[in-house]
């Protein structure tokens, strides 16, 4: 059938005209053969131009469009719509980026710029000439999500996964649920402490039918893809068989020999390796630290209910949606940086919140009461550009939060704040304006003059060059130093990159696009939610874990998912299965099978992304990769060559 | 005319058809709720369609709304309501919202309208154009503005005079002077409130001088003049039309401050500001851009590194607040202000001067209901009742919030509040 091509050109409103003629690309391609009309647009993507488009398909009967504006990013998915709406199959369709990879790229060229357009407009029009239509792939998707990491921002997706009828597998790492929130005494703004946070959620969770909590529990191994994920899971076992009386369990934990730092106070207190979880965290129960326990079975002498020879379980799960919400690290200053491990009264926000959690009638370090207090803030944040050039956006609220909790809880506390510019955003200002009203004083440095911290007999000082006080140098004699870190990226990424999930320049999790598709990630069918996808506070992290809880459920509700057709082929008798295409592809979607007593090259389907990866490495050319074809391909590229 | 037809029901009804309010609808219908968004204004896309482009991607914001707005009134499970206002929400039981929808007259058939402009083009009205921020006119009869949705005309009939001339020109004779206030009953199992946010208007601090001094402009007038579907095609004061080439941003204008009675922060002014700076720079290259701060508030993700951007252009950033704002001569103003590096009071001339005005309450809302009390912030504000770990949750159960509706936030944190909601109000459809 002879193609009647319809071409739309799109101004961008001047992001592309402003340096491409789009005028002229327009009467260029014109006479190409199968071109049966061609426009320009100020906007292809707006209503009115897609509704134009409809009109011009079925008013002329096209059977092929080329779209020539932004990234196919952006819009493919747009003008895919359009032609379905039209009747015409939507791989006929045909996208050229003239605005990132020309207009955008060569604005202090306008002529180069229109001459390339053009040839890239041809290009597309000599693709779209032998597009065939093709129907997607339609695969079941299991109704079931696997959340991985059970601290705020997973356990309200579980929560929220659980009440669409939606079974839910949470999967925490630790022994027990919580997260970093369980480490928290009274938060902004609500006043609730973590642990009352975190009783309440665990309590909605275990109410519910649907959701299996795994504590202790890894995912180890992924196979599959959108709407059929094969998860293998091991559980570490919790070496109890049922609960000691309490009496007993003491014991028990005084009889081992074992003393570690308990991570839970971030090391400023110590742990058996038979130990209880802290109130806010859950299951209430305790557990044993198999990475420092030496077996040496005194526990297990005292409580009979202690089994030291419990083995991991390892536990296959099917879903169709995978919700990763495995959170931050905080930042742990390097060694000497601001006094860290060098001066003795130097500690991290997170380590001063579990202190006054621990502190009762006085604040006391090494002896003495604390009178002065001075925070440093952006430690690990905003640093040059080899080290985290972000800002982690919670820290400042935090750190005045916890230095109004201060001074309500012991009185005669001074706090002097080195901050660098205080980001107390939105209504969080108004603790600024409280901690300002009960005297706090606040000095700034700035990135070439950041506050530096000394300690020479017994002195503990901290100085800076104020910008607050016209540049002076202002000393300040701290009896204690608290680090105000950011947020980092998760040191163990084991789990990320079994997932193959991208990373933004800050080592975060990245989202397609920040405003279009927040919550998902390249990898379709999983999710990102909280603090893994950058820095958040609590309600930010809630709101995105709700929002990739929607995703989620979006794929795995309707029983049925579409996936894409373009993927790799195998021409059964070209192929030898000589295997180099497995090697050569990056998503193990090729296994080998047996047709006709022949072993031959076979595609997942679901799992192929169309990357066209395992193409130049087959020898034999057995492998095609439709709608990009050679035949296509040659097409392209001879439009492209012959100017 | 109030007949049969206008009783309706839907799922849910989304109030407000900004970017949350799009964005919940579309999560709901593509869900299987049928929705019903509620918007005030002619056309749907908030204040995000209105936009330039947008930080930290500098994506065009008409490139990411556009698609949206075009997706939302094409879903089948949405049905859109544009110049049309709740004037009751009664909730009866659980699951069953009663509301009352007026919708104003367009006088305009929209399906029939093909927006040729011809009724613009012949009505003899000129008026300030609203949705230019008043820095040009437009007709009595009028397209909105050049992407809005729906795109028809509508006639102002406030400053209509009745001419006819529109109707006669008009090639499909879709104006329809006989068209009038409707009113319908909606039956609902849920309500989504996303009424957004009002800009500050800075005739509330007169030492700035905004409509006294031509040249002094609101950062929403400046996102005009930087959009795609700009009104002059170029940056100029609106005082004479010249080219500016000494801007300054005076941040924190009706943010921050206790004196007028909004001592929260905007969340969206510097960064807004630092982006507007950024496609100054390259729109005049010669330019000189000043941003005038108290503390430059660059806390999301990609946002320092924008900043840092912008310092590595050569913007130009003073610590410290504009005091008073007064005009020489030749429109050029003079910003007098603490500079806090230098601790000294200092003057400066400018020959532009755009104020980066905060983001307010909407209070529509909080008139809604009849029974139950929407409860608002300190600040008037929907309040969030359970902040932490349900952000979307109201005073009213069955009723989320999403968006600026409950205090200021970027587009980014908007979308992820719509997401949050719609969670919300899809369990709450599943579970009552």
């Amino acid at each position: 059938m002879k193609k009647k091509i319809g071409v739309y050109i799109c101004h961008c409103g001047g992001n592309i005209s402003d340096y491409v003629d789009v005028e002229k690309v327009k009467k260029s391609i014109e006479d190409e053969g199968g071109v049966y009309l061609a426009k320009t647009t100020m906007f292809a993507c707006s209503d009115s131009n897609q509704k134009d488009m409809v009109d011009d398909i079925k008013g002329n009967e096209l059977n092929g469009i080329v779209v020539a504006s932004c990234s196919p990013k952006l819009h493919l998915t747009t003008f895919r719509n359009v032609s379905e709406r039209a009747d015409l199959n939507k791989y006929n369709y045909v996208h050229a980026n003239i605005r990132e990879q020309d207009s955008w790229a060569h604005s202090d060229d306008k002529n180069g710029a229109t001459e390339k357009a053009i040839l890239l407009v041809k290009a597309a029009i000599a693709k779209a000439r032998l597009a065939e239509p093709l129907i997607p792939n339609k695969i079941q998707a299991q109704k079931a999500v696997a959340v991985i990491g059970g601290g705020i921002a997973g356990m309200k997706a579980a929560i929220a996964l659980s009440d669409k009828d939606c079974p839910v597998y949470l999967i925490e790492k630790a022994p027990f649920v919580g997260g970093r929130v369980a480490q928290w005494g009274n938060m902004f703004t609500s006043n609730q402490t973590g642990e009352e946070l975190i009783t309440k959620l665990y309590h909605e969770l275990i109410k519910r039918k649907n959701i299996t909590l795994f504590t202790g529990a890894e995912v180890t191994h992924n196979a599959g893809s959108i709407g059929d994920f094969r998860l293998k899971v091991s559980v570490q076992p919790r070496y109890f068989t049922g609960t000691c009386e309490e009496k007993q369990l003491q014991q028990a934990i005084d009889a081992c020999p074992v003393e570690v730092l308990d991570e839970f106070n971030f090391n400023l207190t110590k742990r058996k390796a038979i130990y209880r979880n802290a109130a806010s965290e859950y299951p209430q129960t305790a557990t044993i630290d198999m990475e420092n326990c030496t077996r040496c079975g005194k526990c297990e002498a005292i409580c009979d209910k202690i089994d030291l020879s419990q083995k991991e379980e390892i536990l296959d799960l099917h879903v169709g949606s995978v919700l990763m919400a495995t959170g931050f690290d905080p930042y742990t200053p390097a060694e000497g940086e601001y006094g860290y491990n060098e001066v003795d009264n130097v500690l991290t926000l997170p380590q001063f919140v579990r202190m006054l959690e621990l502190s009762d009638k006085k604040l006391i370090r090494n002896g003495k009461e604390i009178k002065n207090i001075a925070y440093i803030y952006c430690v690990g944040s905003r640093q040059e550009e080899d080290g985290n050039t972000y800002c982690s956006r919670y820290c400042c609220t935090s750190a005045i939060h916890t230095s109004v909790e201060v001074k309500k809880k012991f009185p005669g506390v001074y706090n002097y704040h080195f901050n660098r510019g205080i980001r107390t955003y939105g209504k969080q200002e108004l603790l600024y304006a409280e901690s300002l009203q009960l005297g706090d004083i606040y000095l700034q440095g700035d990135e070439e003059s950041l506050p530096e911290v000394s300690g020479e007999s017994g002195k503990t000082m901290v100085k800076v060059k104020d910008i607050l006080s016209a540049g002076r140098l202002i000393e300040v004699e701290a009896d204690l130093v608290v680090l105000v870190t950011g947020m980092v990226p998760r040191a163990d990424n084991s789990v990320g990159s079994m997932f193959k999930l991208p990373k933004g320049r800050d080592k975060f999790f990245n989202e397609i696009h920040m405003k279009l598709r927040p919550v998902e990630t390249f990898i379709d069918g999983v999710t990102i939610a909280g603090a893994c996808q950058g820095p958040k506070n609590i309600m930010e992290s809630v709101n995105s874990a709700l929002a990739a809880a929607t995703k989620s459920y979006s794929y795995v509700s309707k029983g049925e998912l579409e996936t894409e057709p373009i993927v790799a082929e195998v021409d059964a008798e070209l192929c030898s299965w000589c295997d180099a295409c497995t090697a050569a592809c990056p998503f193990d979607a090729i296994s080998m099978t047996n047709e006709s007593s022949k072993a031959i090259a076979l595609i997942n389907n679901s799992v192929c992304k169309g990357c066209g990866m395992c193409l130049p490495v087959c020898p034999t050319d057995a492998l095609n990769l439709i709608a990009y074809s050679n035949n296509e391909i040659e097409s392209m590229i001879d439009a492209l060559a012959a100017g | 005319m109030n007949g049969p037809s206008n009783q309706l029901n839907f799922d849910a009804l989304v109030v407000g058809g900004g970017i949350a309010g799009g964005e919940a609808a579309l999560n709901l219908a593509s869900t299987g709720y049928k929705v019903l968004l509620v918007e005030k204004e002619l056309s749907i896309g908030g204040k995000m369609i209105m936009l330039s482009k947008v930080f930290p991607t500098l994506d065009c914001a008409a490139c990411i709304t556009t698609p949206k707005v075009s997706e939302i009134s094409r879903h089948p499970n949405i049905t859109i309501f544009t110049s049309s206002e709740i004037s009751s929400i009664n909730k009866i039981a659980e699951n069953n919202f009663e509301a009352t929808v007026v919708r104003q007259p367009r006088y305009v058939v929209i399906e029939d309208c093909t927006a040729c402009q011809l009724c613009e083009q012949a009505c003899p009205v000129s008026v300030p154009d609203q949705y230019q921020y008043n820095l040009v006119g437009r007709k009595a009869a009028f397209i909105p503005f050049s992407i809005a949705s729906p795109k028809a005309a509508a006639i102002d009939i406030e400053n209509c005079v009745l001419c006819g001339a529109c109707e006669k020109v008009c090639p499909t004779n879709c104006i329809d002077f006989t068209q009038e206030v409707e009113t319908f009953q909606v039956n609902a199992k849920t309500v989504i409130l996303a009424t957004g946010f009002k800009l500050f208007d800075p005739l509330m601090i007169p030492r700035y001088g905004f409509g006294l001094y031509k040249n002094v402009i609101t950062s929403m007038q400046m996102e005009r003049e930087l959009a795609p579907t700009r009104p002059f095609n170029t940056v100029l004061r609106p005082g004479d039309g010249k080219v500016p080439d000494k801007i300054a941003y005076v941040l924190c204008t009706g943010s921050r401050d206790a004196t007028i009675g909004n001592p929260i922060c905007s969340q969206i002014c510097c960064m807004y500001s630092i982006k507007q700076a950024q496609l100054l720079m390259g729109a005049l290259p010669m330019a000189d851009v000043t941003i005038y701060y108290i503390n430059i508030r660059s806390f999301g993700k990609g946002f320092d590194e924008f900043y840092q951007q912008a310092k590595g252009m050569g913007v130009n950033f003073v610590k410290g607040k504009i005091g008073k704002i007064s005009e020489q001569g030749n429109g050029n103003l003079t910003l007098r202000y603490e500079d806090i590096n230098e601790g000294i009071v200092k003057e400066a001339d400018h020959d532009m001067v755009i104020l980066s005005v905060g983001v307010l309450p909407n209070q529509d809302a909080s008139d809604f209901f009849g029974q139950d009390e929407l409860q608002l912030d300190p600040y008037n504000f929907i309040h969030q009742t359970d902040v932490l770990a349900s952000p979307a949750l109201t005073s009213i159960k069955g009723v989320f919030v999403a968006g600026t509706a409950s205090g200021p936030m970027d587009i980014p944190d908007s979308i992820l509040s719509a997401g949050s909601a719609s969670s919300e109000a899809i369990s709450y459809l599943i579970q009552e």
